[in-house]
């Protein structure tokens, strides 16, 4: 599946949820996988943006996704980012990777 | 009397007027910014939900910054004592002259411009954790729908030393660091000085065994012959275990002596003797006495140090709210509350992400994310010059309702090095730009 239609589903399905909450309770909708993206913001700035480690805003979730699994595979050294991308489940990895993906 | 006259009474009578009016949320609006920073969340027209932050250390700043950037209409108060923060983190090179008092200074106003909070300098005497109000020490009530607590920590009381500023702590950053940097810069070449570590839980594991790694290259080069004895009162280093083994060991075996079991009873200030648990005494021409620690005293005064033999303040570790009966809207982040997580400012930052996060989806009626995770990553100075690097990542665990370290994701660097050295400064910066700007 390209970049492209994967972020088309996703935009539908964020549709499709905005719709079911206005529908039920007046809850605010809270975007999957910020809370874990926000692992990055210590050191990547606040929504990945800077200042500190590389820019992580603008990257595809693809792209990001991949990183994280270079850094797990032991690819890119033993460094501190080997060891943080151990700490999260595959699935986290693609929730924060599509979360971040969506910062400009 | 000195912090009182920061209550700016302008911010302040805004504030008590928006805070207090607890059943006209609707039309209420919010005072506009002053300064010239872009606003990043707009002040709201509505306000749906009020929070009040007491602490503005990195774990109360932060939630306050993220309430109002993911939160929906939640207007936020926060209380702090001072008007500018001073960073524990990177303070010991204030000690080796590598770093200024100064440079760690950080100032509210961004989070007043650009995140719309409102801050209130002044000291809370009493908090509500049933009716959600805080007192402030001129008697003014605000009262909001939460309350986040992140006070930090305190001290125990040293016997024999009683108010005596002749063994610093320099643990919280501000004056007593400026006094121990001055202490240790008079000291004569070979002489001793004493650095205690108290028993855990305590702020910043590495941090003591850090310190005296810089400590000891330092006097290696300013003050030679002299000694450092490292009285610590655990049964073994804490933390980092093989970095700090081998350079106690190697690097500064000439200059550092420690002391496992070594827990400081009493001391003498006047003839700068320390009294210890197996009957050691220590003297030292200088002294950093850091005492064992507790939350900071507005949570034993609340009620919720229910935890850590009533050192602590309890949590859920979903949402941060106390565990203590009754104190639900009561929300406790950083080195106050009692977690299996470090207590430290880069933790302290995503604890308050994951309770801001909590609250936005409780104040809409919503529950808690039932699967957060928190990560802690530091460096350690291992000489002036080359630093070692500290990592943890948390997953919350559903059957303990703790948060648990992942075992493959905790751990530190096999080693220190010049590279990690400049990471760190890079590192201090980039946590201090998401907690601050």
């Amino acid at each position: 599946m390209s970049n492209l239609s994967r972020r088309r589903l996703h935009a539908l399905a964020a549709t499709a949820f905005l719709v079911c909450a206005s529908v039920g309770a007046q809850a605010q909708t809270t975007p999957a996988g910020r809370l874990l993206a926000s692992n990055c913001f210590q050191c990547h700035g606040t929504n990945g943006k800077g200042p500190g480690f590389d820019t992580l805003a603008g990257k595809s979730a693809n792209e990001l996704y991949k990183e994280m699994v270079e850094f797990r595979s032991g690819k890119e050294g033993k460094g501190i980012m080997a060891k943080h991308s151990m700490g999260y489940t595959d699935a986290q990895l693609r929730q924060l990777a599509q979360w971040l993906s969506t910062q400009r | 009397m000195h912090r009182r006259k920061f209550l700016a009474a302008t911010a302040f009578s805004a504030l008590a007027t928006s805070a207090m009016a607890d059943d006209d949320k609707k039309s209420s609006s919010r005072s506009g910014s002053t300064s010239t920073t872009t606003a990043v969340v707009p002040a709201s027209t509505t306000v749906k939900a009020r929070v009040i932050v007491i602490g503005g250390g990195m774990a109360g700043t932060t939630v306050a910054k993220y309430l109002r950037l993911w939160g929906d209409g939640i207007e936020v108060t926060l209380v702090e004592r001072m008007p500018t923060y001073t960073s524990n983190i990177m303070s010991s090179l204030v000690l080796t002259g590598q770093r200024t008092m100064a440079s760690l200074t950080y100032k509210y106003d961004t989070l007043r411009s650009k995140y719309g909070v409102t801050t209130v300098f002044g000291e809370v005497v009493a908090v509500d954790p049933v009716n959600a109000t805080v007192t402030l020490a001129d008697k003014t009530v605000l009262k909001a729908d939460r309350i986040v607590m992140a006070p930090g920590i305190t001290f125990d009381t040293v016997p024999g030393l009683g108010t005596s500023d002749k063994m610093p702590h320099a643990w919280t950053a501000g004056p007593q660091t400026t006094l121990l940097a001055s202490q240790l810069n008079t000291m004569r070449p070979g002489g001793v000085a004493v650095l205690t570590i108290p028993k855990t839980p305590y702020r910043c594991p590495p941090g003591p065994y850090e310190r005296a790694c810089l400590v000891a290259d330092w006097l290696r080069v300013k003050k030679p012959g002299s000694k450092l004895i490292v009285l610590d009162a655990n049964s073994d280093i804490v933390t980092e275990k093989d970095n700090f083994t081998n350079a106690f060991l190697g690097i500064h075996g000439n200059v550092i002596e420690y002391h496992n079991n070594a827990e400081v009873l009493s001391v003498d200030a006047s003839t700068m003797t320390l009294y210890t648990n197996g009957g050691g005494t220590f003297k030292g021409d200088v002294v950093n006495m850091i005492p064992r620690q507790r939350a900071g005293g507005l949570i034993a005064a609340t009620g919720l140090n229910n935890a850590t033999e009533g050192r602590f303040a309890g949590v859920n570790v979903l949402s941060y709210a106390s565990t203590t009966p009754g104190a639900s809207k009561v929300h406790i982040i950083g080195d106050s509350s009692a977690t299996t997580q470090p207590k430290a400012g880069h933790v302290a930052n995503q604890e308050a992400k994951v309770c801001a996060d909590a609250l936005t989806r409780i104040l809409a009626g919503g529950s808690p994310d039932s699967a957060p995770v928190t990560n802690s990553a530091c460096f350690s100075t291992i000489t002036t010059t080359q630093a070692s690097w500290l990592h943890a990542m948390y997953q919350y665990d559903p059957v303990s309702g703790t948060m648990v370290a992942v075992p493959a994701a905790t751990g530190a660097s096999v080693g220190w090095n010049t590279e990690s050295f400049k990471d760190m400064g890079k590192w201090f910066g980039a946590l201090m730009a998401d907690t601050f700007a």
